[in-house]
């Protein structure tokens, strides 16, 4: 029976409400018995092969016949009004086809604003003009002709000079604007009453996302579909931003998606590539692709903000009884913040919580989702703030963590967890780094000047996915299976766990399925993003595959005039009291060509929270002289429900970490107050780990259903395992020197400026 | 006319718009140029790659600066005449080639002229190497396994170096040389340190192997220091340069004086 169903979804720490059309009834949980002949081993990648012969078609290797290109002209300049563009001589060049610029492009509204090219630029790098031409030297030669009259307006680019009075106020409201709060019991009693105290404040710098692929889009148009291949994490949502900009009917956009080489949070809609590529394709007739290079990719492609944040901790009777956070986020020109505060608003059982986050303006690239945006930033200066305390309270700090980690209600909306394993993370992770070598005051390291630590962090995320999502199973005439899914694969490892949850639920195997995904002409699907690609679409795969091996079961029942009741289907064949008959046989015999099975994600509960837990542990060795800092091994444990398959979840552990690292270590955008350029715009001047700076990576899973989630009892793992890395590290480092980092990332000069201020600088 | 061997510096020039050679000539496969002869003194063709001075090619120092250079891709596209012709103050060979007191060859259509490397490089990205000049060789004499290449930089790999230190000490001819990177508009020889080094070897005997004080140690690092005319940039401030040159020198010193 079709009805409408409540249901609550998280998406990166906003819970939001919906209302869904379902039929029919869900799953039951998957049983978890270690018999699923798919569901929980590990199995590579069903496209590997194709990966790594380079077969495997990326946006980027797009190449149509005629096919023009774009390029865009960005701002030389912070802030500036577009005066007058002369694009003659561009114009001129032979092989160049147009120039789209503020004064001939029609409104084409983009994330709020009602054009792509706006009069007042606000950042270096903002988008000014472009150009098509036959080929992409072309293109970018006719860039460097376009004379474009700039009045310059004062500008300001770093958060705290900009939260200051001198500052130019960017917005007629100021530069500062508030963007959530929370506060639960009274913070100012308790700090009064609390035996120690700490009050400190940390700094993250802003860290650029770096994919492999960089942002971009190839575009046709055949005067009836407008066919638009993108880099990007949601297929839906690209044809959304097309259909609000360029007016078109959902119907004649298509966005499709095969393969993609990463977005981490900044590939979640559409760009001005893409529309600028579409506009061409629409007024040529032709395709058109447009494509950023890695420096334009760190200037205009979105950014984890940089953050300042100020906490107040109290602890009474070796517990944590206050926590106050406040917290300022660079959002550059981007309309919202991410919220640091996430995580102190809910890791912990802690009856005093009083948090504030403000977003700050500036005139540098906005920022983007970034692999669980805001907590990353958050959880580095909770979990810090955390080690102080408990320092400072002489306690030891996962001792403390352990008496505030145990609750099982969110603190916020008072609803049950779904389930929580974190006290069995920090059990596994602490004997898997060995917490009882650790020592106050670290350790002796491998050498004279070297000393040695070991520190945690936790982790409190979503990752419960919802509605809506749809997949259908489609079993051909020979028994071989497509499954087609509203999802797209941005380097996870989703077409494999699809297509293992869909052989497992189906009885065939894992060969005989393909997977189709990427595509917005196929069912609707949501956003890789906010990890709830696995838990969302998982679900509804699963009940397609049932709803298919039902048919199945039915036409088999008829055909082998055998009841129903009896017979199963076991890797793709009819079973009957020990005789197999292949699934192509008995379709054989019947005229129906394909049997299609439906399925969707069925509703959230609406009482619970679904939430991922982890804890991360690290040990590092320190040189005190030159601040240099040796990650030598990080043991992840993490309770995200059931895991699909261990190779491709471990994998997605050790990317995190990884990332994780840089955060901790390296990775940082420079800007030039002055000028307001970016510095470090490219792989030379940004720092990305390298093979060398990454250590041994244990990863360990709880690996137990949660059987309230949804019928996989899986839950999302893209973001949990970026959380607690950089808290971890500095922990480490703090416990091995001395010395407390309260800025990321963690570089040699920060870690010595540390221990000059600790006294142990020799 | 632009000559290309490794690329791995042209290329970026090119690629980022700062340069547009009329014509270039690929030289990487001029075998002449691709040699290395032994004989107590080192001739070291211009188009020997990073990845053949990471096997024994007459100097320590230079293996090891060898391999802190970019990866494996990138370690065998570059060459030693390439780091000498962009002379940029980072090339990590630079200051091992200093300390080794190195000449390097040049040849033209008027013949070939040595120039010793301190009178090679005259700032940063700007040598003594006239347009119509190809760099051939760098040669020096074998010093012995005393000697070491010490960087920092912002990661472990594929990172231009925030600092470098090459020490070499050459016990047979009584003779220390110390090459600074990244740490002034060419590659710094520490005059005073090296004094005060080659002190510390007449006292202990420059034949036998002997482990610095502390002092000695932290006193050379305090010249070496002093010696650097560092800048405030992306990679690093000129402060923290300057520390991690002092601690190096000290790690050097301590190092190489217990190689004999």
């Amino acid at each position: 029976m079709t009805r409408i169903l409540k249901s609550i979804e998280e998406f990166e720490g906003e819970v939001s409400e919906s209302l869904v059309i379902v039929d029919g009834h869900d799953l039951p949980p998957a049983r978890h018995d270690g018999g699923s002949p798919e569901i929980g081993r590990s199995r590579r990648r069903i496209d590997a092969t194709q990966r790594v012969t380079g077969r495997a078609r990326y946006t980027q290797d797009l190449y149509l016949a005629g096919m023009l290109h774009a390029r865009i002209l960005r701002s030389p300049h912070a802030r500036a009004r577009v005066r007058r563009i002369d694009t003659k001589r561009a114009e001129a060049l032979p092989g160049v086809r147009g120039v789209l610029h503020r004064f001939n492009t029609p409104k084409t509204p983009f994330r709020g604003d009602d054009v792509i090219f706006r009069e007042e630029v606000r950042f270096v790098g903002e988008e000014v003009c472009a150009v098509a031409a036959d080929d992409e030297d072309t293109a970018r030669e006719a860039l460097a002709l376009i004379e474009v009259d700039y009045e310059r307006l004062p500008h300001v680019v770093d958060l705290e000079e900009a939260l200051g009075d001198v500052a130019p106020q960017l917005e007629s409201d100021g530069n500062v604007s508030e963007s959530g709060s929370h506060k639960r019991g009274d913070t100012k009693r308790a700090l009064k009453e609390a035996d120690v105290a700490v009050d400190v404040t940390y700094r993250t710098s802003t860290q650029l996302h770096n994919a492999l692929e960089t942002h971009g889009a190839v575009a046709l148009y055949d005067g009836e579909m407008l066919t638009v291949w993108e880099s990007t994490q949601h297929v839906f949502g690209v044809r959304t931003g097309l259909k609000n900009a360029l007016k078109l009917p959902y119907s004649r956009i298509r966005v499709i998606c095969d393969y993609m080489g990463g977005g981490f949070g900044a590939k979640n809609g559409v760009g001005k590539y893409t529309i600028v590529a579409s506009l061409f394709a629409m007024r040529f007739g032709k395709a058109v692709r447009c494509v950023l290079t890695r420096d334009e990719e760190n200037l205009a492609a979105g950014n984890r903000s940089a953050t300042l944040q100020q906490l107040r901790l109290g602890a009474k009777g070796g517990r944590i009884t206050a926590i106050e956070h406040t917290s300022w986020s660079n959002s550059g020109q981007g309309k919202w913040i991410a919220n640091p505060t996430g995580p102190t608003n809910t890791l912990y059982e802690v009856a005093n919580v009083n948090t504030r986050s403000y977003k700050v303006v500036t005139n540098a690239g906005s920022l983007s989702a970034f692999r669980a945006p805001g907590y990353v930033e958050g959880a580095f200066a909770l979990e810090s703030a955390i080690d102080e305390l408990a320092e400072a309270a002489g306690v030891d700090p996962l001792t403390l963590r352990r008496r505030h980690a145990g609750a099982g209600k969110d603190p916020i909306t008072g609803n049950r967890y779904s389930d929580k394993h974190l006290l069995e993370c920090y059990r596994i992770g602490a004997k898997e780094i060995g917490w009882d070598r650790r020592r106050a005051g670290g350790t002796r390291g491998s050498a004279p000047h070297r000393r040695r630590g070991i520190g945690m962090a936790s982790q409190i995320w979503g990752g419960g996915g919802g509605p809506p999502a749809y997949a259908t199973v489609h079993v051909d005439p020979d028994g071989s299976v497509v499954l087609t899914a509203g999802t797209q694969d941005i380097g996870t490892g989703t077409r494999t766990v699809l297509a293992q949850i869909c052989a497992d639920e189906l009885g065939v195997e894992l060969d005989d399925v393909r997977v189709q995904i990427g595509d917005s002409a196929g069912p609707f699907g949501p956003m890789s993003a906010g990890s709830m690609t696995l838990a969302s679409v998982g679900p509804a795969v699963r009940l397609a595959a049932h709803d298919a091996r039902e048919q199945l079961l039915g036409a088999a029942a008829g055909v082998l005039e055998t009841p129903k009741a009896e017979l199963r289907l076991e890797a793709g064949a009819i079973v009957s009291k020990g005789a197999r008959t292949p699934l192509g046989e008995v379709l054989g015999k019947v005229d129906n060509n394909t049997v299609i099975g439906k399925g969707i994600r069925f509703p959230n509960a609406d009482d619970l929270a679904q939430k991922t837990f982890s804890a991360q542990f690290a040990e590092v060795e320190v040189d005190v002289r030159t601040g240099e800092i040796f990650v030598e091994r990080i043991v992840a444990a993490l309770d995200v429900g059931r895991i699909v398959n261990p190779l491709t979840a471990a994998s997605q552990v050790e990317g995190g970490v990884i990332q994780g690292i840089g955060f901790a270590l390296s990775e940082e955008r420079i800007v030039d107050r002055a000028l307001g350029r970016v510095m470090s715009g490219n792989l030379e001047g940004y720092k990305v780990p390298t093979v060398k700076d990454v250590p041994t990576i244990v990863v360990k899973f709880v690996d137990r259903p949660d059987r309230r989630a949804n019928n996989l009892g899986a839950k999302g793992l893209g973001e949990p395992p970026i959380i607690p890395t950089a808290a971890a590290i500095a922990n480490a480092v703090a416990n091995a020197t001395g010395a407390r980092v309260r800025h990321s990332p963690l570089t040699r000069a920060r870690v010595l400026e540390a221990l000059a201020l600790a006294g142990i600088r020799d | 006319m632009t000559v290309l061997a490794g690329g791995t510096d042209l290329m970026v020039e090119l690629n980022f718009g700062r340069r547009r050679p009329e014509h270039i000539v690929a030289i990487d496969r001029v075998g002449e140029l691709a040699g290395i002869e032994r004989n107590g003194h080192v001739r070291m063709g211009a188009g020997v790659t990073y990845t053949r001075m990471l096997a024994d090619a007459g100097s320590q120092a230079l293996a090891e600066a060898a391999r802190t250079i970019g990866s494996p891709q990138i370690r065998n596209a570059g060459t030693i005449g390439g780091n000498l012709g962009t002379a940029s103050p980072a090339g990590d060979t630079l200051p091992v080639l200093a300390a080794l007191e190195a000449t390097v060859v040049l040849r033209s259509k008027a013949g070939e002229r040595r120039v010793p490397f301190a009178d090679y490089m005259t700032g940063p990205k700007k040598s003594v190497r006239r347009a119509d000049e190809l760099i051939v060789a760098a040669e020096w004499d074998e010093a012995g396994p005393a000697q070491t290449y010490m960087f920092v930089s912002t990661r472990n790999a594929m990172a231009i170096s925030i600092a470098g230190l090459a020490m070499v000490v050459d016990r047979a001819r009584k003779r220390v040389g110390i090459g600074l990177g990244s740490c002034g508009p060419t590659i710094i020889r520490p005059a005073d340190a090296e004094g005060f080094a080659r002190g510390l070897f007449d006292e202990a005997g420059w034949e036998r192997p002997h482990r610095p004080s502390e002092s000695a140690a932290k006193e050379l690092g305090r010249l070496v220091a002093a010696a650097a005319r560092p800048i405030d940039d992306v990679r690093g401030t000129a402060a923290y340069r300057r520390h991690a040159l002092a601690v190096m020198g000290a790690r050097a010193l301590s190092r190489v004086a217990q190689i004999a």
